[in-house]
């Protein structure tokens, strides 16, 4: 127990701040609705009539300019903002070529803000228009370059739209943002905020697994079975008094704990606070109180880590590591039991 | 109950919600442990599958090019030139079905028969192993094809990984693959975001409480240590009562 809880100590001191950031950002993460997180909030409803390739005379892919066929993946032909063309997918990317003329359609920054536009729902009007390369930070799923089309929504709302195929690339927006800065606290992965195999975070992950185990197994030993008093039929109270001496101070106080509770937290919720700074946890060693010898306990492995033998052989033992079991006679340091101002 | 000290508190709080929230914080981080271990593309059965990106041999003129494709089929939306083993096919999409052609012969073949699906399966699976079982799934998916479009082949292969392809019996295509680490994966997400009927709403309210008392949980362990370690430095120094 005492090696668990100096691991769990040891561990914590060394990662709890990780740990928080865990809880916290996971916390963040799933508070976020992901339909604003995702854009979905503000985008119209895709609606779409079938769309036939009809009888119009059309290129057959072989009739193509080479350069776009080199290499193809897959080859769709479909209609698209009242074209026939032919989507032709390389392994670095996509390209739209009429299907009339074989000449390569791309998408201005008209066009782009045209196609934002008829996707945006929310309340707000285009800002401006950019053109970037993806992958960057917002589109890092994509390759190629795009336009950034932005909206004066409260939540900055940017559509991007890819130059060569006109699709939607992403919605971003500031919940998005925000999802992305805790998921990178999340993560450890402060460079991409994507790759979450990153070393650091395994090592961290290696190491948080022994906070978690000696946490879990410190909790069985943490309680017993008087803590669930609560439990137990009402009014079947068991009780021990507890007589209480301090130097200079006059005459004995008795107060009355249920038996089976710990001796320094009982004595504490009856407004006996004894000298801790750990508040119980068998760390400190300074809620030592003197038993009267007939009622003198064993001393626990606690005690011979934290009370000097001259001090235990007096009958001095730690409050925090007793059970209170009988009525009994303790006698405290000076100030303890002195009232408050 | 009269005023309690900071680090009673602290203590008593830290071990209540420890036993609230203790298990599922155990968990997470158990779960979290295998997620950012085991790599993602391995994951994503990256390492089994072969042949993924064949280049595209695009059919030359023929009787059965795309004007005729279109004569026949008026309705399509969308016609497609796909690898299917290497060669060249064309897929044809109308509202409501799809058609798998063969640019040579004009012969459709559909939906692709058990043979086909498993010869498929072999050609992308880049293990050893062998073929184990061959099923048609129409209905009733398994959880780890719950959203993708029926049917589908499921073509198992006798590895230490209990690997499952899907095939696409009306495009062919390697619809996607699935393992045993994907399994173990899939499972221990849900137990990651305590979704444990879909898998995939991290916006739920049984997560958000556990995570807000975890949080709590965090707080007065670290608050804690704050005492734990002041306690350890005065310790020498004691003056003894």
């Amino acid at each position: 127990m005492l090696l668990l809880k100096k691991l769990h100590k040891w561990v914590g001191l060394f990662i709890g701040i990780q740990v928080l950031l865990w809880l916290l950002s996971g916390l963040v993460i799933s508070l976020l609705d992901p339909v604003k997180v995702n854009g979905r909030q503000w985008a119209s409803p895709v609606v779409t009539e079938p769309q036939y390739i009809g009888p119009t005379a059309l290129l057959e892919p072989a009739e193509l300019p080479t350069e776009y066929l080199k290499d193809a993946l897959s080859i769709d032909l479909t209609i698209q903002h009242g074209i026939p063309v032919y989507l032709i997918r390389h392994s670095d990317g996509e390209h739209l070529v009429s299907g009339i003329d074989g000449s390569l359609v791309t998408f201005e920054s008209f066009d782009a803000q045209k196609l934002a536009s008829q996707d945006f729902n929310g309340d707000g009007e285009v800002i401006s228009v950019e053109r970037g390369m993806a992958p960057d930070m917002e589109t890092r799923n994509h390759s190629g370059a795009y336009w950034r089309v932005n909206f004066s929504d409260k939540a900055n709302t940017a559509i991007y739209i890819s130059i060569s195929t006109g699709k939607i690339l992403e919605r971003r927006n500031s919940y998005w943002r925000v999802r992305d800065f805790f998921w990178m606290l999340h993560i450890m992965d402060y460079a991409g905020h994507k790759d979450f195999n990153n070393p650091l975070i395994i090592t961290v992950a290696l190491v948080a697994i022994w906070l978690g185990l000696s946490g879990f197994l410190l909790l069985f030993g943490s309680f017993n079975r008087h803590d669930f008093f609560f439990l137990r039929f009402p009014g079947k109270r068991d009780d021990v008094v507890i007589t209480l001496f301090e130097p200079g101070v006059t005459g004995p106080r008795k107060v009355v704990l249920r038996r089976g509770s710990n001796l320094f937290l009982s004595l504490a919720t009856h407004g006996v606070s004894l000298p801790s700074i750990c508040g119980g946890g068998g760390e400190c060693g300074k809620c030592r109180v003197r038993f009267e010898v007939t009622d003198l306990p064993d001393a626990s492995g606690i005690d011979l880590l934290l009370v000097p033998k001259r001090l235990r052989e007096k009958g001095y033992r730690l409050a925090c590591q007793q059970i209170v079991e009988n009525n009994m006679t303790l006698h405290l340091s000076e100030g303890t039991l002195t009232p408050p101002d | 109950m009269p005023f309690l000290k900071p680090p009673v508190v602290a203590r008593t709080l830290h071990k209540w919600l420890g036993l609230l929230v203790g298990l599922q914080v155990l968990i997470w981080l158990a779960t979290g442990l295998y997620m950012v271990v085991v790599d993602i593309d391995f994951i994503h059965g990256d390492t089994l599958v072969k042949n993924t990106q064949q280049p595209l041999l695009v059919p030359g003129k023929s009787a059965h090019d795309i004007a005729s494709l279109r004569a026949q089929y008026q309705d399509a939306t969308k016609i497609s030139l796909r690898p299917v083993m290497g060669k060249t096919f064309y897929t044809v999409t109308t509202v409501d079905h799809r058609y798998l052609v063969d640019p040579q012969t004009g012969a459709v073949k559909l939906p692709l028969d058990e043979n086909t699906a498993r010869e498929i399966a072999r050609y992308h699976y880049a293990g050893e192993a062998q073929i184990s079982n061959a099923t048609l799934i129409s209905s009733n998916p398994p959880m780890e094809i719950q959203t993708r479009r029926l049917p589908l082949w499921r073509v198992d292969f006798d590895d230490r990984f209990s690997t499952s392809f899907y095939i696409d019996p009306y495009n062919g295509s390697l619809a996607t693959r699935r393992h045993q680490y994907w399994r173990i994966f899939d499972f221990l997400w849900a137990l990651h975001i305590m979704d444990y009927e879909d898998r995939s709403d991290a916006h739920n309210r049984l997560l958000i409480f556990a995570q807000f008392t975890g949080l709590t949980f965090a707080v007065t362990g670290l608050w804690l240590l704050f005492y734990s370690f002041s306690g350890r430095r005065r310790k020498k120094g004691n003056v003894v009562i």
